[in-house]
């Protein structure tokens, strides 16, 4: 079943290609390719992990996809258009609209409420002030919080935070979901519970990218991208 | 096009501000107590010209000084030899008669000046001496009110009588027990009657208080200095428009018997204008002290809105995250720096108000509209100049070294 997905997924446009890319780190005289030549493609409504040994490149690539960093040479093309030589400006506002971020930290705000930390992305892009409560209200439904809005994180279990910062992934309506560790720091309870709700936003048709050392948890992926010395040594596509 | 707007980063500001109450408080302790001492001093100033000009106006705006010695300078202010300096001329009575001719006026009022011991029964005193003529009570504000006694009489004053008016305090300290009226005072061996107390002036600022004066008949005054000199001159000009008029005619007058630098014809607005002058540049210097502080207060929101920054970079990586561009990472932090100034400045304004209440009980004080307006002006501006700079290390923070940090 895997498989047929997964062939059916290929047929589909991509939604997010890398070409190429080079990542140069520099540190006095001695330079390092922390990505060297990696060139991957994810399709609409795949669910892909990119796994590899720790200090093989993961961090780096989760990065460039998730256009927090750029690389040094080479193409991003989301949704078929050519983002290397964006702006940061432009840059925020994709990050704003088209990806949701699922950090293994959580990195939610504290002594602030629930809601106020999912819509927290709606303050940086278009909504109007009336439609940010009751669409983080919503959000935090669908994760299954919908009795701890007022709740500040100091106040949620490692699990429910999880589920605060899903809803706030969630809340522009992005096309990918890049999630990175995000089970880490949980118990491994908490964790399914989290993979769970990954996998039903996959069956939502979104596009979902996990970045995980944990073998176990890549393989429940749909296709497995590893990484080896700044080399993708699987799947690339 | 500017997302967010404007109302949500400052409200996002306000709230990150008020997520810690204290550090918010003492952070705008600096500022606090800068705008606290600039409105404190600025009240203390204007309360002293109000209170000035308050006591210029009881004297006559009508009234012209003669007095020896140059005592303004060419800019108005007063002349460095002059007041307090070494003064050499003094008028005479033919003066005061050759100014009465030509002025068409009797309102022409000699003064003389001199320290001396004052002897009641019970106590002595050193006191100032005043002698004058009849006019000058009735003419200045001077005289005893009703049930105090009187001024003395032309009458008294022709014939010499050995007569004297109080001020209000020197007669409570040589007559401690009260009511002074038809006692005797001893002025170097004269023995006078007093026939009226001064009501209650106040004191002029740093200069004897006419309410230790006292004011005797001029030829009772000449008679104990043993010269007729006279020190100053009064001279009360019908009205107000008189005055230029009456000041030229004056200076003419003394022109042929003095030189120019060895006299001075003023009036009162001249004189006010220059007290005003210089309590103007005293309030100035002392508020550009007290300004010194509100520097001290930026630098410390400076420095912690640097620890904020770095204390949450974490925060502002997620927020770059999530679609936060540089820009308003900027403003975010500039305006809470601006909040924890605003903040100083608002509650230093309302401490400076309540001090400058409390002050205006025993020192004339007086909170003017423009000085909380530019304590207020100032403040913001104190959060603006010291919060850029760790509001532009915010923006520039590189989201995936801000969402490493531990």
């Amino acid at each position: 079943m895997t498989q047929s997905l997964s062939k059916k997924s290929k047929s589909t446009k991509p939604v997010l290609e890398l070409k190429n890319i080079v990542k140069t780190y520099t540190s006095g005289n001695t330079t390092f390719n922390a990505l060297d030549g990696v060139s991957v493609c994810i399709n609409q409504g795949e669910f892909v992990s990119i796994t590899g040994p720790s200090g093989s490149g993961t961090s780096t690539l989760m990065h460039i996809v998730g256009l927090l960093d750029n690389p040094t040479s080479g193409q991003v093309l989301l949704e078929g258009q050519d983002i290397s030589h964006f702006n940061e400006e432009e840059l925020a506002k994709t990050r704003n609209i088209t990806l949701g971020f699922v950090f293994q930290q959580f990195n939610l705000l504290a002594k602030t409420s629930a809601t106020e930390n999912v819509s927290l992305p709606l303050l940086y892009s278009n909504v109007p002030k009336s439609e940010r409560l009751p669409k983080s209200i919503e959000m935090l439904k669908k994760v299954g919080l919908g009795d701890k809005l007022k709740n500040t994180p100091a106040q949620l279990s490692g699990g429910q935070q999880q589920r605060v910062a899903i809803a706030r992934a969630l809340i522009n309506d992005p096309k990918i979901i890049m999630a990175d560790e995000p089970t880490g720091n949980l118990d491994s309870k908490s964790g399914k519970e989290i993979m769970n709700i990954f996998h039903q936003l996959h069956r939502e048709n979104r596009t979902i990218i996990l970045v995980t050392h944990d073998m176990e948890l890549a393989k429940q992926a749909q296709r497995i991208i590893i990484i080896k010395d700044g080399k993708i040594t699987s799947n690339p596509c | 096009m500017l997302k967010p707007s404007l109302e949500d980063l400052i409200r996002s500001s306000f709230r990150s501000v008020l997520k810690n109450k204290s550090r918010t408080i003492l952070t705008s302790l600096g500022v606090i107590i800068g705008v606290t001492s600039v409105i404190l001093l600025t009240s203390i100033g204007n309360g002293l010209k109000t209170y000035v000009n308050q006591q210029f106006e009881a004297l006559g705006s009508n009234t012209i000084f003669v007095s020896p010695g140059r005592i303004f300078n060419e800019q108005g202010g007063f002349d460095r030899s002059g007041a307090g300096g070494y003064i050499s001329t003094s008028f005479t009575q033919k003066n005061i008669n050759d100014l009465k001719r030509q002025l068409k006026t009797n309102l022409v009022i000699p003064m003389t000046t001199v320290s001396s011991e004052v002897k009641s029964i019970s106590n002595k005193k050193n006191v100032s001496i005043v002698g004058t003529t009849y006019l000058y009570g009735p003419n200045n504000n001077a005289e005893p009110s009703a049930g105090n006694g009187r001024w003395f009489t032309k009458e008294e004053e022709d014939k010499n009588s050995k007569v004297a008016v109080l001020g209000y305090d020197i007669a409570n300290e040589l007559f401690p027990n009260g009511n002074a009226l038809g006692k005797k005072i001893i002025v170097k061996s004269k023995n006078l009657k007093v026939i009226g107390v001064n009501d209650k002036k106040g004191s002029s600022f740093g200069g004897p208080s006419v309410d230790e004066f006292i004011y005797l008949p001029i030829g009772i005054a000449f008679d104990i200095i043993g010269n007729e000199n006279i020190q100053e001159i009064i001279i009360k000009a019908p009205d107000k428009s008189q005055i230029d008029n009456f000041k030229e005619r004056t200076t003419d007058v003394l022109l042929k018997r003095f030189d120019k630098d060895s006299f001075s014809v003023f009036d009162s607005a001249q004189l006010l204008n220059s007290i005003n002058a210089i309590i103007g540049t005293l309030t100035i210097a002392l508020t550009g002290i007290a300004a010194i502080s509100l520097v001290v207060g930026g630098i410390g929101i400076m420095n912690i809105m640097l620890v904020t920054v770095s204390e949450r970079t974490r925060e502002i990586g997620l927020r770059k995250a999530i679609g936060a561009y540089p820009r308003a990472i900027l403003l975010q932090f500039l305006f809470e720096a601006v909040i924890l100034s605003g903040v100083g400045g608002f509650i230093g304004i309302l401490l400076g108000a309540l001090g400058t209440i409390a002050i205006n009980n025993f020192f004339p004080a007086k909170i003017t509209l423009g000085s909380i307006t530019l304590a207020f002006g100032v403040s913001f501006l104190v959060g603006i100049i010291f919060g850029v700079a760790p509001a532009r290390k915010a923006s520039k923070l590189s989201p995936i070294e801000a969402l490493r940090y531990e």
